[in-house]
C-alpha cells in the first residue's frame, strides 16, 4: 500500500524516487535505464549515510565510552570535539602504510578494502521506510546471514597475509568464533522468520505493523541470542577475542597502519550500524513505531532505533571484561544454541496452533508474548543453573587475620625471610 | 588418530600492552595452549645497584624512586630505614607517622593501579582502570601538594621526611578518606560478582602455598595463596605496631584471590591512615643527620612491606660516604619467579591474566 | 542480463583457472571463494535467489572456512603446490575430463525456459514446500547422513 504522496513528502524518501520513476516512464525511458538510475540513487543515499555514520560513530563511541569511564572524551577539535573523526582520519592518511616483510602483498592490501563489501551490502535490504528499500529480497534474512558468513574469510585474509603470529592467532580465533556464533544466530532468526512467516525484511516490518506490536515482545529469547551473537559477529567486548588488545594486541589487524587500519576501524563501526539496523528491523519494528511514523519520518525513527541498539553495544563495550576463547565457544554451543533450538520449537508450535485452528491474532499474540517471556526467563535462569559453575558459590571475600599465627622469626636469627612461615590452614 | 600440529613460538613482549613495561615472555604454543614459557628480563636494566656505589648515601634516594615508580614512597622508605638502622639514627615520632601515612597512601595508589590493570588484562576495555585512576589521581594530588612530585617523589629522607605537611593537606586527606570506602564499595559492586571476571580469574594461575613459599613470594601473591604473612605485622617498622589492621588472606591462590586480597588491602590501608592521622603527634619531621653521612662499618638487611611485597635493602658500609654494596631484594622479580609454573598448560589469555595478577613493575624487576 | 551473465561467467571460469595456476595454496582457496561467489551471481541471473544465497552461505561461507582450516593444519612444508611425477597423467586426465564435459554441454538438447522474466515471488517458498512434501524422504535421508558424518567426525577427533 504505497502512499501515493507528493515527492516532497519527507515521511518517505521513496516517494520522490517513485515520482521520478513515473516521470521517466512517461518520458519513455527504457526499463534498464530507470532501474540503473533508481538503483544508483539508492546506493548513493546508502553510501552517504554509511560514510556519515562511520564518521559520527567514532565521535559517539569515543564520547560515550569516555562518559562510562569518567572521562570527558574528545572535546578539543571543533564544537564538542565533533571534528575529532576528521582529525583522526587526516592523521591516519598521513601515516606511512607499512607492509611487513614477507607479507602476502596483494592479499594484505586487498583485505581492508574487501571487508567493506559484505558490510555495505547488508544495508541494501534494510527497509528505511515503506518504499525505502533498495533491494527488497524475498530471502532478505538469509541474505544477511550469507553476508555475515563471508566476513571471517576476509578477516582471515588480513591475519594470514600479515605474516605475524599474533595476527594468525587472531584470525584463527575469529574464524572459530564466527562459525560458532553463526549457528545460534541462524536459529534465533529462524524463530523470527517462522513467527513472521516471511524472510523478506519489509515483510517482517509489515508483520509487526499489521499486528501492532514489535517482534521483541514475541521473541525475547531470540532477541537476546541475536544481540549476544551480534556482539561476537562484530568483535566487540565481551567477545572481542579476535582483537583482544591485552592478549594478542590487535589480532588480525596488528600489522596494519595508516588508512588501512582506518578502513578496518571504519568497517567495524559500519558493521555495528548494520547489525544495529538488522536488530532494529527484525525486533524493534524497523521504521514503524506505533503510529509515530505518521508524524515523524520513518527513516528518522529507524535511525534512532539503530542508535538505540548501538548504544547497547557501546555500553557492553564499556562495561564487560572479555571471555576466554573456550568460554566463548562454550557459551555459544552449550548455552545459546540449545536455547535457540528450544525457541524454534516453541515458535513452531505456536505458529502451528495459530494457523491450524485459525485463531484470531488478537488471542494468539498476547498469549504467545506472555508464554515466550515466561519461557525465556525460565529457560535462561534454569539453563544458567544447570550449566552454572562451582566458582560462583566459592567464597569471594578474603579471610581476615589481625595477628600472624605463626611464631615470629627469632630476633637473633641471621636470615629473616618470608620463607620461614608455616602455611595457614587452607 | 592424531592431527599433527606445529608448535608456535611467540614472543609476548618486550613491547606488549599487557606486560606492564618491557618484560618479555617467550611462550611455545600448541594452538592457544602454552606448552612452555621462558621469562626474559633485563630490558630496563639501569645498573642501579652498581651506580649506587658511586653516590653518597643521600644521593641514592632518587634511585629508589625509579625502581618501582608506581610505589616510589615505599622504595624511599625501605632504603631510608635501612640506612637509619645501619647508622643508628633515631627518627622523630612525627616523621614515623608521616611515613606510615604516605606509605599507605602509596599502597592505595599502587593497588588501585594493579587492580585496574588486572581487570584491563581480563579484557574490560579500560573502564575499571579509569575508575581506579580516579582515586589514584587524588592520592597523587596529595603527594604533589606535599612534595611537589607525583610519580618520582623523593620524599623520604634519612632521618625523617623532606617536608612537613602543608596546611591544606589534612582536610583534603580527610575528605578523601571519607570518600574512599564508598568508592571501593563501588568497585566491588562492579567487579567482585562479575560473572565474566570470575570465569576469567577463578582457578587461573593457581599458586600453591608450598610453591609460593619455595619461590620466596611475598606481598599479595603470598597472601593470596593463603599464607598469613605481612611484614608490617611480622617485623614492624615505623609505628605499624601501634596500628590496628587486618591481613586479608585468599583461599586458593588463584588470580581472583590476589585480586580480592588487594581490594581488601585498600580498605585496610584506609583504616591505617585514619589511625595514623588521629595519633599524629606534633614535633619535628626530620632528625638532625650530618650532611656527609658515614655510617659505621657493617652490613644490614632491612625490609618493609611494599605494595608488591617484601622490599628489602642489603647495604654494606665500609665507613665511607658511599655504600660499599647496595643490593635490592625486589618483590617484583621474586614474584615473577614462579610464573612459568603458573602459566604452562594455560591459554595465552590466561597467561596474560596471570601476569597481570602478579602486579610486576619492570622498573623494579630489572633495576 | 546478458552482460551480467558473461561478466559472471568470465569471473567464475577465470578464478577457477587461477585455482590451478597459483602455487600458494591459500591463494587457491581465496580464488575458489571468488569462483563460488561468481556461481552465486550466475544463480541470481537465473532468478534462483534462494539457491544463490545458500551458495554464498554454505560454499563461500562455510566450506571455504573448512578448507582454510585444513590448509592451516597442514605443515608448512607440504602446503604449497609442488610439482611431482603425477603431473603428466593428471594433465592428460583433466584434458579428457574437459573434453567430455564440453561435449556433453554442447551436444545435450537443453530444455529452455520460455519465460525469462524475473520470478517476483521468489523461490524460497516453493523450495520449502518441495522439501517437506514431495521430497521429504530424500531430505530426511540427507539429514541422517549428515548426522552420521558429524558423529563420525566427533568420534575421530576424540582424545582417549
Amino acid at each position: 500500500m504505497p502512499l501515493l504522496a507528493n515527492w516532497y513528502d519527507l515521511r518517505d524518501l521513496g516517494n520522490g524516487v517513485a515520482r521520478l520513476i513515473e516521470a521517466l516512464r512517461d518520458a519513455g525511458a527504457p526499463d534498464g535505464l530507470i532501474y540503473a538510475i533508481t538503483g544508483l540513487l539508492g546506493a548513493v543515499a546508502i553510501l552517504l549515510f554509511v560514510g556519515l555514520a562511520a564518521i559520527i560513530n567514532i565521535w559517539i563511541e569515543r564520547r560515550l565510552i569516555a562518559r562510562i569511564q569518567v572521562r570527558r572524551g574528545p572535546n578539543r577539535v571543533g564544537p564538542f570535539g565533533l571534528l575529532q573523526p576528521v582529525a583522526d582520519a587526516l592523521k591516519l592518511i598521513q601515516k606511512e602504510a607499512l607492509q611487513p616483510n614477507n607479507a602476502d602483498g596483494i592479499v594484505f592490501t586487498l583485505a581492508p578494502i574487501v571487508i567493506f563489501i559484505p558490510v555495505i551490502l547488508a544495508f541494501a535490504v534494510l527497509p528505511w521506510g515503506e518504499q525505502m528499500v533498495l533491494a527488497d529480497l524475498n530471502v532478505g534474512v538469509l541474505y544477511l546471514l550469507a553476508l555475515g558468513s563471508t566476513t571471517p574469510i576476509i578477516l582471515f585474509m588480513a591475519g594470514y597475509a600479515s605474516n605475524n603470529k599474533y595476527a594468525l592467532l587472531g584470525s584463527m580465533r575469529v574464524i572459530a568464533m564466527l562459525i560458532s556464533y553463526e549457528l545460534p544466530m541462524v536459529m534465533a532468526l529462524l524463530g523470527v522468520v517462522t513467527f513472521a512467516g516471511t524472510m523478506q525484511m519489509s515483510g517482517i516490518v509489515d508483520f509487526q505493523q499489521t499486528h501492532w506490536s514489535w517482534l521483541i515482545f514475541f521473541q525475547p529469547l531470540a532477541f537476546l541470542i541475536f544481540l549476544l551473537g551480534g556482539t561476537a559477529e562484530l568483535n566487540r567486548t565481551p567477545a572481542d577475542i579476535a582483537e583482544a588488545e591485552s592478549e594478542i594486541i590487535a589480532g588480525f589487524h596488528i600489522e596494519y597502519s595508516g588508512m588501512k587500519f582506518g578502513l578496518f576501524y571504519a568497517a567495524e563501526l559500519v558493521n555495528a550500524v548494520a547489525m544495529s539496523g538488522i536488530i532494529a528491523t527484525l525486533f524493534l519494528g524497523g521504521w514503524w513505531a506505533f503510529g509515530l511514523e505518521q508524524w515523524v519520518p520513518g527513516w528518522l525513527i529507524f535511525i534512532s532505533k539503530i542508535y538505540a541498539v548501538y548504544f547497547i553495544l557501546i555500553w557492553f563495550r564499556g562495561t564487560l571484561p572479555r571471555f576466554r576463547i573456550d568460554q566463548l565457544m562454550a557459551f555459544a554451543w552449550k548455552f545459546l544454541l540449545p536455547l535457540a533450538i528450544i525457541n524454534v520449537f516453541v515458535v513452531a508450535l505456536e505458529v502451528l496452533l495459530w494457523r491450524e485452528y485459525e485463531l484470531s491474532a488478537g488471542v494468539v499474540l498476547p498469549v504467545a508474548a506472555v508464554v515466550n517471556f515466561a519461557l525465556a526467563g525460565v529457560l535462561i535462569a534454569g539453563w544458567a543453573r544447570v550449566m552454572g559453575q562451582a566458582f560462583e558459590r566459592a567464597p569471594k571475600k578474603p579471610r581476615l587475620f589481625s595477628e600472624i599465627e605463626v611464631p615470629l622469626p627469632d630476633e637473633a636469627a641471621p636470615e629473616a625471610g618470608s620463607g620461614q612461615t608455616e602455611p595457614a590452614t587452607v | 588418530m592424531a592431527i599433527k600440529t606445529e608448535p608456535l613460538v611467540v614472543n609476548i613482549g618486550p613491547q606488549h600492552p599487557s606486560t606492564h613495561g618491557v618484560f618479555r615472555m617467550r611462550v611455545t604454543l600448541d594452538g592457544e595452549r602454552i606448552i612452555d614459557a621462558e621469562m626474559i628480563v633485563g630490558y630496563l636494566h639501569r645498573s642501579m645497584e652498581k651506580l649506587a656505589e658511586e653516590r653518597t648515601w643521600t644521593q641514592n634516594i632518587p634511585f629508589t624512586d625509579r625502581m618501582d615508580y608506581l610505589a616510589a614512597m615505599t622504595g624511599n622508605l625501605s632504603y631510608c630505614i635501612a640506612v637509619e638502622r645501619l647508622a643508628g639514627i633515631e627518627v622523630p615520632e612525627r616523621a614515623q607517622y608521616l611515613r606510615v601515612i604516605f606509605a599507605e597512601l602509596q599502597r592505595i595508589a599502587s593497588h588501585a593501579m594493579a587492580n585496574g590493570t588486572f581487570v584491563n588484562d581480563c579484557g574490560a576495555w579500560q573502564t575499571p582502570l579509569f575508575y581506579m585512576f580516579r582515586e589514584r589521581e587524588k592520592v597523587l594530588d596529595l603527594f604533589e601538594m606535599t612534595c611537589g612530585a607525583r610519580l618520582t617523589l623523593n620524599y623520604m629522607r634519612i632521618g625523617g621526611v623532606a617536608f612537613d605537611l602543608p596546611d591544606e593537606f589534612l582536610p583534603q586527606l580527610r575528605s578523601l578518606l571519607d570518600e574512599l570506602p564508598d568508592r571501593f564499595g563501588e568497585y566491588e559492586d562492579l567487579l567482585i560478582d562479575n560473572e565474566i571476571l570470575l570465569m576469567r580469574s577463578r582457578g587461573i594461575g593457581v599458586l600453591s602455598p608450598e610453591l609460593a613459599m619455595n619461590a620466596s613470594m611475598s606481598g599479595p601473591m603470598l597472601r593470596g595463596s593463603g599464607i598469613v604473612w605481612d611484614i608490617r605485622k611480622a617485623d614492624p617498622y615505623c609505628v605499624y605496631d601501634r596500628m590496628d589492621f587486618d591481613i586479608p588472606v585468599g583461599h586458593t591462590g588463584d588470580c581472583y584471590d590476589r585480586f580480592v586480597v588487594r581490594m581488601e588491602e585498600l580498605r585496610q590501608s584506609v583504616r591505617i591512615i585514619e589511625q595514623a592521622v588521629e595519633q599524629l603527634p606534633p614535633g619535628s619531621h626530620l632528625a638532625d643527620v650530618p650532611l656527609n653521612l658515614r655510617p659505621p662499618k657493617g652490613e644490614i638487611y632491612s625490609r618493609i612491606e611494599s605494595p608488591k611485597g617484601e622490599l628489602g635493602f642489603y647495604l654494606v658500609s665500609d665507613g665511607g660516604p658511599e655504600p660499599y654494596r647496595f643490593h635490592v631484594r625486589s618483590p617484583s622479580l621474586l614474584n615473577l619467579s614462579a610464573l612459568r609454573e603458573m602459566v604452562v598448560g594455560q591459554t595465552v589469555a590466561d597467561a596474560i591474566v596471570t601476569l597481570g595478577s602478579i602486579d610486576i613493575n619492570v622498573g623494579e624487576v630489572d633495576r | 542480463m546478458v552482460i551480467a551473465f558473461w561478466a559472471l561467467a568470465a569471473l567464475t571460469v577465470s578464478s577457477a583457472a587461477m585455482i590451478i595456476v597459483v602455487r600458494n595454496l591459500l591463494h587457491a582457496v581465496l580464488f575458489l571463494i571468488l569462483s563460488f561467489v561468481g556461481v552465486a551471481g550466475l544463480y541470481i541471473t537465473m532468478s534462483a535467489d534462494f539457491v544463490a544465497v545458500a551458495q554464498v552461505l554454505i560454499y563461500a561461507g562455510a566450506i571455504s572456512v573448512l578448507m582454510i582450516f585444513a590448509v592451516m593444519l597442514t605443515p608448512q612444508s607440504s602446503r604449497d603446490n609442488a610439482g611431482n611425477f603425477l603431473q603428466a597423467p593428471a594433465f592428460v586426465l583433466s584434458g579428457l575430463m574437459i573434453a567430455a564435459v564440453t561435449l556433453v554441454a554442447v551436444e545435450t538438447d537443453w530444455r529452455e525456459a520460455e519465460d525469462a522474466s524475473f520470478i517476483v515471488d521468489g523461490t524460497a517458498t516453493a523450495i520449502g514446500d518441495a522439501l517437506v512434501s514431495p521430497f521429504v524422504l530424500p531430505f530426511e535421508i540427507a539429514s541422517v547422513v549428515l548426522v552420521a558424518a558429524m558423529i563420525g567426525a566427533i568420534v575421530l577427533v576424540r582424545e582417549d
